[in-house]
């Protein structure tokens, strides 16, 4: 089938067209440059388009979203939808069911999503939620910042087998990339401990954060991965931890960066989590200059936010020692999971609210990042979601961005507490992002990131993931109408995916299955089995699971989007 | 006024829900809208007018204007006053579970008893049962800790177990006894009950008022016994006669308090 879009105004950072009259053309799934004479017409005018969204970091499969449903039905009470000819069941607020998660990132025009931290030992589970989300692309993170393995190869600076078992471990759990967590801290947390700066030696290991942190980002380069090191950096939610975010960002200054589809060589994660001064609570002030300062004098490093959205939501990381402080802090209820040899999980309930001081000021971190971060391929839009809020508010944290206004409403109107005037300095920064920037934030500096060629963009060649919405760049003033701007952007007027539409005017009009994207690192398959043999009895001795039972088999993988990499290449 | 009555003309095996029949619902509804109404039973939905015959007298602007009816034997009927926010429903029967679960304002009026979950999570409003009330009175649902949060509930008979779970605001007012765990997890709010309490009231508790004027058969002890007081004013309300007062429980840290009539609770002190 061959469609138009005809006459929208398009913006496509990758390809420089910012608010152009344009037809987009596709067919047979892939952006075209030609049509025929029997292309179905889908009429733009007066509408924003933008390639289908892509969300770099956020929660949706997994076993902590398992045990999250499972210990908050409150939650599923939540966003109950009832099944229609076309769409299942809905049902949860913060963890929705798997079906809901598609659906509602395909409302908001979002095509792609990566699961931020897969635990290698419940990959296979990971991949199962996987296959039950419809509608959106999802590539996983596989935890290494814990890893014992890990842990020995960076103690020994042996960056060579680091690489290999990257290489061979993603493989093992069809892994798109290297995500770390709190490196050292989830593990020191088996101990019930923790780690504090990037110096503290890991219990038993002998080993550092900064240890850690530079050898994965040696070894990733080495391989030429197609995303960089994804990094949770230590002391995440403690006041002070802004200069653990900036030394840890300093930790990878002298590595090279070995990937042509990439421009950085870390990837800071929630940020606005990361960027807190003072001592303790009392004292709790925005350190978001000093990080953004930080990022805007060095390109190898990318961000996303993790906005505040000043919901009541679920917390949930593999950072279990902050779970825990989290916990003691809000008395709600809390899960905590080892998971042997490699990482650890909690989870809490939290409610984040405008009355609430800290809360406001943390809301205020994040937009300072926004606002400060002056190169917007250098800072992504996340809510981390769900820690610190749903992924279903982005049309709200866009209408933030985009409306100096309404954020200045928010700080008059008592809507966020006073403190956030004397902790932070978001009331004096006026800059309003445009259209072009919130496609770049959204889409084209994800899409960069994880060097997805075919996506984010618009050109010839890439897959039909599109977005349309129903705005008229020509006849708004986001500034004064952001409820028109949230509107919009939270119920797309087309979505589609692969060619195929999704969304009509708000409501999923059809469903697709999945694709799952992972990176196979070719080169190296000697190199493996060599390392297979050392680590074998190493695992037969620890591990409660037989290797036969750890890998995740193909049929986990039903529709495989496969990055081959060449090793060092 | 408009006063809206459901006469039962049969009764279902599998349970009616109400909760789409509430004041703010129907207040405008004329009687042709309730005939041609699809009653939800198990997982399909039937002509309400096969259970109900219903009479439509009045006008109404608002659902405050609205009075609801319900005559028959109503104990297959649940989710009665379900989220409603204001009005009027009054039951002839006994009802089935979830009467008056999550109403934020508004009365209703049970002439009978209520199957478990009545008035959970409520916000507002009055709940008042003559009969008896079983478990889970004015609690939270499963994984929530937010039970009732604000409104009245009265209960002319027994209550039982864990009657007030999680109880975060608001009053409930039992007038016979109470089986275990009243006010277990309670943050906030009070509880009184004037009979007998089985077991274990303010389990975990917080914080708020538990006052039993009745005896209690067992106690916890990770509660302090504090002062004996006579004729306490506790939440604002006053009681007469000698209480010792409790407070905990301390496996929480809690600072919530329990009082206890001293006449009727010699055997703890």
């Amino acid at each position: 089938m061959e469609y138009i879009i005809k006459n929208g105004t398009v913006y496509d950072p990758t390809n420089n067209v910012a608010g152009e009259k344009k037809d987009i053309m596709f067919k047979d799934g892939k952006i075209v440059d030609n049509v025929s004479s029997d292309a179905k017409v889908i009429d733009a005018n007066d509408k924003i388009v933008m390639a289908a969204g892509i969300d770099p970091h956020s929660h949706i499969a997994g076993p902590k979203l398992v045990v999250g449903r499972l210990y908050r039905p409150e939650d599923s009470r939540r966003g109950i939808k009832s099944k229609t000819d076309v769409t299942r069941a809905e049902t949860g607020f913060s963890i929705p069911n798997c079906p809901a998660t598609g659906y509602r990132y395909s409302r908001m025009g979002y095509g792609t999503v990566i699961e931020a931290a897969m635990p290698p030992l419940e990959a296979k589970h990971t991949h199962e939620e996987i296959i039950a989300t419809p509608n959106i692309d999802i590539g996983a993170l596989s935890l290494f910042g814990n890893n014992w393995f890990v842990l020995e190869y960076a103690k020994d600076n042996n960056i060579d087998d680091l690489a290999t078992f990257i290489s061979k471990w993603l493989k093992l759990t069809r892994g798109y990339g290297v995500k770390i967590v709190n490196p050292g801290g989830s593990e020191a947390w088996g101990w019930g401990m923790n780690v504090h700066g990037i110096d503290d030696p890991v219990p038993y290991f002998d080993v550092s954060s900064r240890d850690i942190i530079h050898s994965l980002a040696e070894a990733n380069e080495k391989l030429g991965l197609p995303h960089s090191i994804h990094l949770h950096p230590n002391d995440l939610g403690h006041p002070g931890n802004y200069e653990t975010t900036v030394s840890s960002m300093d930790i990878v200054k002298d590595v090279s960066k070995n990937s042509p589809v990439r421009d950085q060589t870390v990837h800071m994660t929630h940020i606005q989590y990361h960027s807190y001064a003072g001592t303790n609570w009392r004292d709790f002030e925005s350190g978001a200059e000093d990080v953004a300062k930080f990022i805007n004098n060095n390109d190898y490093v990318t961000c996303d936010v993790g906005q505040i959205t000043l919901d009541e939501t679920t917390t949930m990381t593999a950072d279990a020692p902050m779970e825990f402080d989290l916990h003691q802090l809000n008395g709600l209820k809390w899960a905590n999971k080892d998971i042997e040899l490699e990482t650890a999980a909690g989870i809490v309930p939290f409610i984040y609210s405008g009355r609430n001081s800290v809360h406001s000021v943390q809301w205020a971190i994040g937009l300072e990042m926004f606002l400060m971060v002056e190169n917007p391929w250098q800072i992504m839009l996340t809510t981390d979601s769900p820690n610190a809020g749903p992924f279903i508010r982005y049309p709200r944290v866009i209408s933030w961005l985009m409306s100096n206004k309404r954020r200045v409403e928010m700080i008059e109107n008592g809507e966020v507490h006073k403190a956030v005037g004397r902790k932070s300095i978001i009331a004096t920064l006026d800059r309003e992002y445009d259209f072009n920037e919130i496609a770049t934030i959204s889409r084209a500096a994800p899409a960069r990131a994880y060097g997805f060629a075919d996506k984010g963009h618009l050109g010839v060649g890439a897959r039909a993931d599109i977005a349309v919405y129903d705005i008229n760049p020509n006849n708004i003033d986001p500034s004064n109408d952001y409820e028109a701007i949230e509107h919009a952007f939270g119920n797309a007027a087309l979505t589609v995916k692969d060619g195929q539409i999704l969304v009509k005017d708000g409501e999923v009009v059809s469903t697709k299955e999945s694709q799952t994207i992972w990176t196979n690192v070719q080169g190296l398959e000697e190199q493996e089995n060599v390392l297979m043999k050392k680590i074998m009895p190493v695992f037969d001795k620890y591990y409660t699971v037989k290797f036969e039972n750890y890998p995740v088999f193909d049929n986990y993988v039903p529709n495989p989007i496969q990055v081959n990499v060449q090793a060092g290449k | 006024m408009k006063t809206i009555t459901f006469n039962q003309k049969k009764i279902s095996s599998i349970a009616l829900e109400f909760d789409e029949l509430i004041p703010d619902e129907v207040f405008n509804w004329k009687k042709s809208d309730f005939d041609k109404y699809m009653v939800p039973i198990g997982n399909s939905r039937f002509p309400l007018s096969d259970y109900f015959d219903i009479e439509v007298e009045g006008e109404a602007e608002s659902p405050a204007q609205v009075k609801m009816v319900l005559n028959g034997d109503l104990g297959r009927v649940k989710y009665i006053g379900c989220k409603m926010t204001d009005g009027q429903i009054v039951t002839n029967s006994s009802v089935d579970l979830h009467c008056g679960a999550e109403m934020s304002g508004g009365s209703i009026l049970i002439n009978g008893d209520a199957e478990s979950y009545a008035g959970r999570e409520m916000t507002g409003g009055e709940l008042e049962i003559m009969g008896n009330v079983k478990e889970f009175c004015g609690a939270s649902y499963i994984g929530d800790w937010r039970g009732m949060t604000g409104g009245i509930i009265t209960i002319h008979g027994n209550a039982g177990k864990q009657l007030g779970e999680c109880l975060s605001g608001g009053e409930i007012h039992v007038k016979g006894d109470c089986d275990i765990l009243a006010g277990i997890h309670m943050n906030k709010g009070l509880i009184r009950i004037d009979g007998d309490v089985t077991r274990s009231p303010g389990g975990q508790m917080l914080n708020g008022d538990i006052v039993i004027n009745g005896s209690v058969s067992r106690f916890l002890e990770s509660f302090n016994q504090d002062e004996i007081v006579l004729d306490p004013t506790i939440a604002g309300k006053s009681f007469l006669g000698k209480y010792v007062k409790f407070t905990g429980d301390i496996v929480r840290n809690g600072k919530g308090t329990i009082w206890l009539s001293a006449e009727k609770n010699r055997h703890l002190l």
